[in-house]
């Protein structure tokens, strides 16, 4: 799939770290690691019922990622759109604890949230790749 | 002493003024007793925030003109105590929210004035109505570019102009206003400047104007003529160009003063559909 565009629908969960991350994971591969391959869709609006999230969603493959267990983003996903092509559950990634942990305010982000980041957007990367490989 | 809130962010991730609101959020929960209400979680489990619900005022803080977060209430059937809407409040302070997530510093002060606002003051607002010309059902022909629709109307009477403003023609009078292209370029409109009413405009003149975080846009007339109404609404609720820019969304009503010659330099739907289709494709981010 050269020329694919993917959506990644990334939890918007601000109770926790884990949507804190998810949705900063998610914007950085759309910005700077696959700028052009990915568009973010926005979870609350495709929720809400926001077409151009949902049509787009159900024409292009899309990867959902999850802060925690809860799949929010992939379950909205599959009610909306009919398929996930890919998953990222951040727990996995990081650690039950890690993603359940008290959200962190923007002025309080420190190196090491920046570091989980980075490695949840590298594994977004993966799964964007083996997709466009196809 | 600090009031608290249930706070229901839209927590959008499109634009950082959907996580500014959620930052606002977090800085609430930390500043006062309120409570963060996930606008995801909540359609899922609405049942974990009732008590939450029922205990506090409701803060509904929208980052954008879609609304995401008063639609939801509105679709629950929440009273809202307060409400507010992070892109007209930067505007309106004159503050740059940038674009990226992470949100920026300014994006970030911005979040702690509005919330120090909120735990000390209150403010009120109200609108208006207004109709004129009676549109048809409106028949669309769209085109799709990523995740974004643009719409054309392929109704008999509507024309463009390669300013990407309509007219739609009814004997000598004529409602004009931008096609998606524009609201689609210029993402959340958040500001509308009218024509004056009287006002005599030639073709290819400007009948107002509106403006997004992105850009300001001059409303280039298609047709010459005299201004005969604006459309008020949009005074209080610009968003309803983005929400449709060819029913609610309209802008002006004007009389036409040589409508023969004016169309010569203008598109029907067959001549513009084209023209769209390329713009989006050249230009379109």
């Amino acid at each position: 799939m050269p020329n694919v565009q993917i959506g990644v629908l990334s939890c918007s969960g601000e109770e926790m770290l884990g949507g804190t991350l998810a949705r900063m994971a998610t914007r950085k591969v759309m910005e700077k690691l696959r700028i052009g391959r990915v568009v973010s869709l926005c979870l609350p609006l495709y929720i809400a019922g926001g077409e151009e999230e949902r049509n787009f969603a159900k024409e292009f493959p899309v990867i959902s990622v999850d802060g925690c267990d809860k799949s929010c983003a992939k379950i909205a996903t599959l009610k909306y759109s009919g398929e996930v092509k890919d998953t990222v559950i951040i727990s996995e990634l990081l650690g039950k604890d890690v993603v359940l942990s008290k959200m962190v305010s923007a002025r309080d982000l420190t190196d090491v949230h920046y570091k989980m980041v980075d490695i949840i957007a590298e594994e977004i990367c993966k799964k964007v790749d083996a997709i466009v490989a196809e | 002493m600090n009031k608290a809130y249930a706070v229901l962010p839209c927590n959008g991730l499109d634009k950082c003024a959907g996580c500014i609101s959620g930052e606002m959020a977090i800085q609430l929960s930390k500043q006062s007793k309120s409570e963060i209400i996930c606008p995801v979680f909540y359609r899922v489990a609405e049942a974990k925030y009732s008590s939450v619900i029922e205990a506090l005022p409701l803060l509904v803080i929208d980052g954008c003109g879609t609304r995401c977060a008063s639609k939801l209430a509105s679709e629950k059937g929440l009273k809202i105590a307060e409400k507010m809407n992070i892109t007209e409040e930067a505007k309106t302070l004159g503050i740059d929210i940038g674009l990226s997530i992470p949100i920026n510093e300014a994006g970030k002060a911005l979040a702690m004035t509005l919330v120090n606002r909120i735990l000390t003051a209150d403010k009120p607002s109200e609108s208006t109505l207004d109709d004129f010309i009676q549109m048809p059902s409106l028949i669309y022909q769209e085109y799709k570019k990523d995740k974004f629709l643009f719409r054309v109307p392929e109704n008999k009477g509507f024309y463009f102009n390669e300013n990407d403003v309509w007219v739609y023609v009814v004997g000598n009078k004529a409602r004009l206003g931008v096609t998606d292209f524009v609201q689609q370029s210029l993402s959340d409109i958040m500001f509308f400047t009218p024509p004056s009413v009287g006002m005599e405009i030639e073709q290819f003149e400007e009948a107002g104007n509106i403006e997004s975080g992105k850009a300001i846009f001059e409303i280039v007339s298609p047709v010459s003529g005299t201004i005969i109404k604006v459309n008020e609404r949009l005074l209080d609720a610009p968003e309803l160009i983005n929400q449709n820019p060819y029913e609610q969304g309209w802008i002006a009503e004007i009389e036409l003063s040589d409508f023969e010659e004016d169309q010569d330099l203008l598109h029907d739907f067959e001549g513009y559909f084209p023209v769209l289709k390329r713009k989006v494709d050249e230009f379109h981010v």
